[in-house]
């Protein structure tokens, strides 16, 4: 019990422990951030709150723990309570486009692709890239989310459970889900270049 | 056929009995996670050697992360963001 609480810590060693503990965890927050609600600037506002509640509540951090799953779990909160209210204008345009090319049921072929990438100047990796997220985005935003956390962010289902809220069963049958679900839609797409599994 | 496995993930056939496959599947999300018990981990090791279809379902689920890990572009940041909180802070305080 040495470790020093958040009440004794003078206002230059607070914002020094604030910038070299949380601050890195900006990129992948930002990602998160991003993926959850498909916008650059509400991705933008989502992270500057998040670390703003982080820093009134830094007290009650523990230092050493897990700033990043700490993190997330705030932006998670903010997102839930806020931003999905705020920033549900009716159907995004990348998001109605993904729908729309996913639902058609006349993607056979190369037409579906060729309309909705450039090839021209995009490497194979990028196209890949590019379907992954198209079909990422498409999933429903709980399904994207553990998919995130999990996949990209390499969380375990332990700090996924916190994060999250929810039992480690319940990340367990999500994450089950969400993956069905991207590979359904992955595998129409690889259908319509020819790829049969 | 209660095997500790059984108990672990009920899952029931048609019969009622679970088969080696049915346990593979259940835990394909776990070992491709890296969240497998070392008890679970060996069993299904073993299976896979001999039964291909679970080989396969392997090798699909194990494609299906890459694809997200190993693919899925990274969003830049905002140069000015960092900037922006750090003095959003100051502000407030």
């Amino acid at each position: 019990m040495s470790e020093q609480t958040g009440k004794q810590m003078s206002k230059e060693e607070k914002d020094a422990r604030f910038e070299a503990e949380l601050l890195p965890v900006l990129d992948p927050l930002y990602n998160f951030a991003y993926r959850l609600t498909l916008d650059e600037d509400d991705a933008n506002d989502l992270v500057q709150e998040t670390y703003l509640k982080a820093y009134r509540f830094f007290d009650y951090f523990e230092q050493g723990t897990n700033a990043k799953a700490w993190l997330f779990r705030i932006l998670k909160n903010s997102f839930i309570n806020e931003f999905r209210k705020k920033s549900k204008q009716p159907a995004k345009v990348d998001y109605s486009e993904v729908e729309g090319y996913y639902n058609s049921e006349d993607i056979e072929g190369e037409s579906g692709v060729a309309t909705t990438t450039d090839m021209r100047t995009e490497s194979v990796q990028d196209l890949i890239g590019d379907e992954v997220a198209s079909a990422l985005n498409a999933l429903p935003v709980d399904f994207r989310t553990v998919i995130i956390l999990c996949d990209l962010e390499g969380f375990t289902y332990e700090e996924m459970a916190k994060i999250l809220d929810i039992p480690i069963g319940t990340v367990r049958s999500r994450l089950h889900r969400a993956r069905n679900s991207l590979k359904e839609k992955l595998e129409k797409y690889a259908k319509s270049m020819g790829y049969n599994s | 056929m209660e095997s500790k496995f059984t108990e672990v993930y009920p899952r029931t056939s048609d019969e009622g009995n679970e088969t080696d496959c049915d346990k593979v599947s259940d835990m394909l999300d776990l070992v491709i996670d890296g969240e497998a018990t070392s008890e679970e981990q060996t069993f299904f090791n073993s299976h896979i050697e001999d039964c291909v279809g679970c080989f396969e379902s392997h090798q699909k689920q194990k494609l299906l992360k890459g694809l997200v890990s190993g693919h899925l572009k990274r969003v830049i940041v905002p140069e000015s963001l960092a900037h922006s909180i750090k003095a959003k802070i100051q502000e407030t305080v």
